[in-house]
């Protein structure tokens, strides 16, 4: 094609494709004779395609709109991709299992090499089913500490599990409950010394825990708290200011005037708050309550330093466990993945499960814990 | 007589007006209901008041006694003891202890560590202006009137309630000797040979890529609650997008970022689970002594460490020096913030 351009020099010749060619062979020299002008008019026809308005061209709302939209969810979704991946890969490493030679026998590719070069799925599962590792991981925990046995068989790891449980769950409620009657006289009561009582209480969450804490544990070991779990259990049942804080913003949404008729009916205070204000603020309590369960789940430092019984130490602690003596083994690591993904998977499914009453709790007030 | 009778029926007569004048019944009545009221009160706040005092006001009082004493898990047997113990070398030893360059042989002084220590956790407070950076980009891009946005904030979300061990074991794998971050982009943070600075910067992409989703919410509240009256006022009197951004969105997400900035200090101080899973503990033993990774240990993971060693007292002065830290930080914050307002 390109043969034509260089045959059809002398005018006329070459037909009608000869003077298209031409016409953009002159085309193209004004291109570069006034180069600014064109230069200028180039990008302004772009952008004007874009929606902006440059060098005279008109803007348009609508495309500049879509313009961004995409842009904003390209990046969006590239971070989006970033938060979520790890998860996969965890899931997926979680799976891998050593590459074996034709023997059967000799290992050619070492679970660990396997696990942590997985991409989207690991190159080998394992060969004792998909879910050995899994199995592998309970084995592993449950003779985490060999002090933990039951009948002469260790299980650690259900015995965690139950720890892990009864650290979240009884302090929990009791703490969330405490919380809420707080929050109930801070909101809708007015006593003497009200506001000394929020501000002292308030004041407490700049204390820094790891600067109390040796102090605590030394209490707790004088009463043997630190033997039996109730250095995990009886301090959160007390309530936490920032819950109260919480649920007392929520409260202050709430109309006086029905507790005001419950109060000329006869109802008592404490009548006030069972049937009326705990009903009502059901929102604002559940996402306190999944807020404290899922951080008494994900707490390390507290049980490492006040459980000191191998018997009542929770999840968090038997997995950097088994993290600190088989993360390097190259048969074992995959079933550390494994553990660590059995103690993400609850949180995650109550987080799916209740997202929109913590991401609309935490729009509310902008209370992270 | 006659004159006392008189002023008893006197007597008898203004009681009876008492007893039937309306605004004194009630006034008693009001008392009543008040009293009750303050009775009640103080009840429903009794459990968070008395908690507060025990687990906070007074552990902290003890944390300072005990860092005056000498209470040694391995010497004290019993906490009273402990308590009794003012340290022979004066009450401030424990904290001229941690200030005194390290002797000739090893016993004067602990300064080494506890700059090292100290300077690691200040270290991991950049990714505090990283992750506000992004995640303000992130919520800005997140309060367009575009579909999806609910979704992308529960995406962004999920690092925020994972557990922090799991996550760690995730990452050393992930950015480990050949692991795929290794493998695929040639960023081995967390290989053998690689210094600790990358050591750091890993553990920083860590608490960023987890702390994210927790301020991107925050800042899609804040965000939402700037009045968009102002808003169009600012377009229609012609400013571009840039200014309306600059001059009227970001003042009034100031409260929202003052918040975030002061509780994020306050948190990043108190990191310890991703160092201390991924480094080990204080003291380093074994390979870590001599590899790079005993400068990554975090404060608290040295007040750990020291904890674990049984020096209850000596531990107990870390933490205070901690929690003045954490109170001058936040001092200096709050400080700042007055000034901004005046001017």
């Amino acid at each position: 094609m390109t043969n034509h351009t260089e045959t059809a020099s002398p005018e006329n010749k070459g037909g009608k494709f000869g003077n298209f060619m031409r016409k953009i062979g002159r085309a193209f020299k004004n291109f570069f004779v006034n180069f600014p002008a064109n230069c200028r008019k180039a990008i302004g026809r772009f952008c004007s395609w874009f929606g902006f308005g440059t060098f005279g061209y008109t803007s348009n709302k609508k495309r500049k709109k879509v313009f961004f939209d995409v842009i904003g969810y390209v990046l969006l979704v590239a971070g989006g991709i970033t938060m979520l991946y790890p998860f996969w890969w965890m899931l997926a490493a979680s799976l891998a299992g050593p590459v074996m030679a034709a023997d059967g026998v000799t290992v050619t590719d070492s679970a660990l090499n396997v696990m942590i070069t997985t991409i989207f799925w690991p190159d080998e599962t394992s060969q004792f089913g998909l879910l050995y590792n899994y199995e592998n991981a309970v084995t592993l925990l449950n003779s985490a500490w060999q002090t933990v046995t039951i009948g002469g068989h260790a299980y650690a790891f259900w015995r965690s599990i139950i720890n892990t449980l009864v650290y979240s769950l009884v302090p929990v409620t009791v703490g969330v409950f405490t919380s809420a009657m707080a929050a109930f006289a801070f909101a809708k009561l007015n006593f003497k010394g009200k506001n000394f009582v929020f501000f002292y209480c308030l004041a407490a969450i700049m204390i820094p825990f790891p600067s109390i804490m040796i102090a605590q544990f030394c209490v707790y070991s004088a009463m043997g708290w630190t033997e039996n779990g109730l250095a995990m259990i009886v301090p959160g049942c007390f309530g936490a200011i920032l819950t109260a804080f919480f649920i007392r913003q929520y409260l202050y949404g709430l109309p006086t005037s029905i507790l005001e008729a419950a109060r000329i009916d006869g109802a008592g205070y404490w009548r006030q708050f069972t049937s009326f204000i705990v009903p009502l603020a059901k929102p604002a309590i559940m996402a306190q309550f999944i807020l404290s369960f899922m951080g008494s789940w994900n707490n390390y430092l507290a049980p490492q330093v006040f459980i000191t019984s191998d018997m009542w130490k929770p999840l968090t602690l038997a997995i950097g466990q088994l993290d600190t003596s088989y993360s390097t083994d190259v048969t074992n690591a995959p079933a550390v993945m494994a553990a660590s993904v059995l103690a993400l998977l609850p949180i995650l499914i109550l987080f799916a499960v209740f997202q929109k009453t913590i991401i609309g709790s935490i729009m509310l007030t902008g209370s992270k814990e | 007589m006659e004159n006392n009778t008189v002023s008893y029926a006197q007597d008898a007569a203004a009681v009876q007006a008492l007893d039937l004048t309306e605004p004194i019944r009630q006034k008693k009545r009001i008392n009543r209901a008040k009293l009750q009221e303050n009775i009640w009160g103080w009840i429903f706040v009794s459990f968070l008041l008395i908690g507060t005092t025990v687990f906070t006001y007074i552990a902290f009082i003890l944390s300072v006694w005990i860092s005056f004493t000498d209470y040694d898990a391995f010497i004290m047997t019993t906490f009273w003891e402990g308590l009794g113990s003012i340290h022979p070398d004066g009450a401030f030893h424990w904290y001229q202890y941690m200030f005194s360059p390290e002797g000739p042989l090893g016993i004067a002084g602990e300064s080494e560590d506890f700059w090292n220590t100290l300077g690691s956790t200040v270290f991991y407070l950049i990714g505090i202006p990283i992750g506000m950076v992004l995640s303000l980009g992130i919520s800005v891009l997140l309060s367009r009137d575009i579909r999806g946005t609910g979704t992308f904030r529960v995406i962004y979300y999920i690092p925020t309630v994972a557990s922090t061990v799991s996550i760690t074991v995730m990452w050393t794998n992930l950015f480990g000797d050949g692991g795929l971050m290794d493998s695929l982009f040639g960023l081995s943070l967390l290989a053998n040979d690689s210094t600790y600075w990358q050591n750091r910067a890993c553990v920083i992409i860590l608490t960023v890529w987890k702390g994210l989703g927790g301020t991107v919410v925050l800042f899609v509240a804040g965000l939402n609650g700037v009045n968009a009256s102002y808003h169009e006022a600012a377009e229609i009197d012609g400013a571009n997008a840039w200014s309306i951004f600059w001059r009227i969105t970001m003042p009034q997400l100031y409260p929202t970022i003052f918040y975030v900035l002061v509780t994020s200090v306050i948190g990043g101080m108190q990191i310890f689970v991703e160092p201390n899973l991924i480094f080990g503990n204080y003291p380093a033993t074994g390979n870590q002594a001599t590899s790079g990774t005993r400068y990554n240990i975090p404060f608290v993971g040295f007040i750990f460490g020291v904890f674990n060693n049984g020096e209850w007292a000596h531990a107990s002065a870390l933490g205070i020096i901690l929690a003045i830290i954490i109170f001058v930080l936040t001092l200096i914050q709050f400080g700042l913030d007055s000034r901004r307002d005046k001017v």
